[in-house]
């Protein structure tokens, strides 16, 4: 491996981990190990629960590289999509919806990461949350609800009392503004 | 239903949001409908950039090592196959109850072993064997298991309209070895069958070679050979073997080379 792995593309990354690669494999870990270590947390809340899950996560990236295909998406999509549905999934069998409801959003902040990385990230989520201020409180509303508990429409529906064609068309539109918000960093 | 109206639903299925029978009239049209693939990937990119709307959190520092422990154990050749549990820490809600447990699993394991001492050698002959047996069954079934993926994987490459298959002949050292290189050109997914190799000594290995033209060779997978002689190999082309590369498989100790050293034992023609 080169001496400076974050300017390797995620996608060489990916590839290089299907040829069990396993310094690519670390590399890879500790340039999302931030990202996808809080978006699991702020699923589950639970901070052991998400640590092993961010194992189980790492474990079917070295297991399926192979499956990540360009042209499918971006190399990042695929790994957080891996994330998201380790977590929701563990949600899920816990049942610990109802946990979620009592515990609030307390997230605990945790000891900083490398500062370079954590740069580069936190100013990729400046940019994101930028783009979900501009949609409208209920559209944002909506996308989070979709995104962080994997509510369904009718899911969303009963949670909020809306009607499900107005959560239908909040989603959609919501979705098509971000998209054009961040198309310049889709590109990149 | 119309296209406009599946069109309509792909935001809220790059989200997982659509219930399922909606989801899967939605993935019916995708399979006919190229237009909607492509914009269901850009609402994907875009969904999965939410996952920035969430405050970077550090893990702690022993998962990147547990990690990476149990991605090394599962490294070893596929035929080897094991199934590697993940260490997992007892949850702190019940420590007492735990212990309490583990005391009395304890006590009935000791009593366990007194009853089996107590037992004639037959039997616990018998016992062994039996458990013997088992962990020969359960070793097939994992190798069957992945036999079975690797074979569903070469058809899936086989029929794809981007495959690209080369001929692979024995050289001076096993003239009754042959293989077929194939590969996506694509997506650079590949995978090797090989047969009449000869079986390795055990300090020795198969490694496959990729050599681009006017580049050194690039090393790929080890693989070993199975009774019958066979191989299946399923590799990623690196990016720059894509067009023109010569595939060769070489003999090698077992760790691996970073060079070619050992004889040559199938070769691509050169183009």
């Amino acid at each position: 491996m080169p001496a400076e792995p974050a300017k390797i593309p995620d996608a060489d990354l990916l590839h290089a981990i299907a040829r069990n690669d396993e310094a690519a494999l670390s590399a890879c870990y500790d340039r999302y190990r931030l990202i996808l270590f809080g978006l699991i947390l702020r699923i589950l809340h639970d901070r052991e629960e998400a640590e092993d899950c961010l194992q189980e996560v790492f474990l079917q990236v070295w297991r399926r590289s192979r499956d990540f295909d360009e042209s499918r998406g971006r190399a990042f999509t695929w790994l957080v999509t891996i994330a998201r549905s380790r977590a929701l999934d563990r949600l899920r069998a816990s049942g610990s919806r109802l946990r979620l409801a009592t515990e609030a959003a307390q997230v605990p902040r945790d000891e900083v990461g490398d500062a370079a990385e954590e740069a580069v990230q936190s100013e990729q989520g400046a940019v994101v949350r930028r783009a979900l201020a501009e949609l409208p409180e209920e559209q944002r509303r909506t996308l989070l609800l979709a995104y962080f508990e994997g509510l369904t429409q009718t899911e969303i529906a009963a949670r909020l009392g809306d009607p499900l064609g107005t959560v239908k068309t909040r989603t959609r539109s919501g979705m098509m503004k971000l998209r054009e918000l961040l198309q310049g960093k889709l590109r990149e | 239903m119309e296209h406009q109206e599946y069109q309509e639903r792909l935001a809220l299925h790059a989200l997982d949001a659509l219930d399922a029978e909606e989801a899967r009239a939605l993935e019916d049209h995708l399979q006919a409908c190229a237009q909607c693939r492509a914009e269901l990937i850009e609402l994907r990119d875009a969904a999965g950039l939410l996952a920035h709307a969430s405050t970077p959190a550090a893990p702690g520092s022993e998962v990147r090592a547990r990690i990476l422990a149990n991605s090394h154990a599962e490294r070893q050749p596929a035929s080897a196959a094991q199934v590697i549990a993940m260490p997992r820490r007892a949850t702190k809600l019940w420590p007492n109850l735990i212990r309490l447990a583990a005391g009395v699993a304890f006590v009935a394991l000791l009593v366990g072993v007194i009853v089996f001492w107590r037992r004639d050698v037959k039997s616990r002959q018998e016992i062994a064997q039996l458990s013997r047996q088992v962990n020969t069954q359960q070793h097939e079934l994992v190798r069957d298991r992945d036999v079975l993926a690797r074979q569903r994987e070469a058809l899936a490459l086989l029929n794809s309209p981007n495959a690209k298959k080369m001929e692979l002949t024995a050289g001076q050292t096993a003239q009754n070895a042959r293989g077929t290189f194939v590969y996506d050109q694509k997506t650079g997914r590949a995978i090797l069958m090989a047969e009449g190799l000869p079986a390795t000594p055990a300090d020795k290995a198969y490694e496959l070679w990729f050599i681009p033209k006017g580049h050194s060779p690039m090393a790929g997978r080890m693989f070993t050979i199975d009774a019958s002689g066979h191989a299946m190999l399923p590799e990623q082309m690196p990016a720059e073997a894509m067009e023109n590369a010569v595939i060769a498989i070489t003999l090698e100790p077992k760790k691996g080379s970073a060079v070619p050293t050992g004889a040559i034992y199938l070769t691509s023609p050169s183009s």
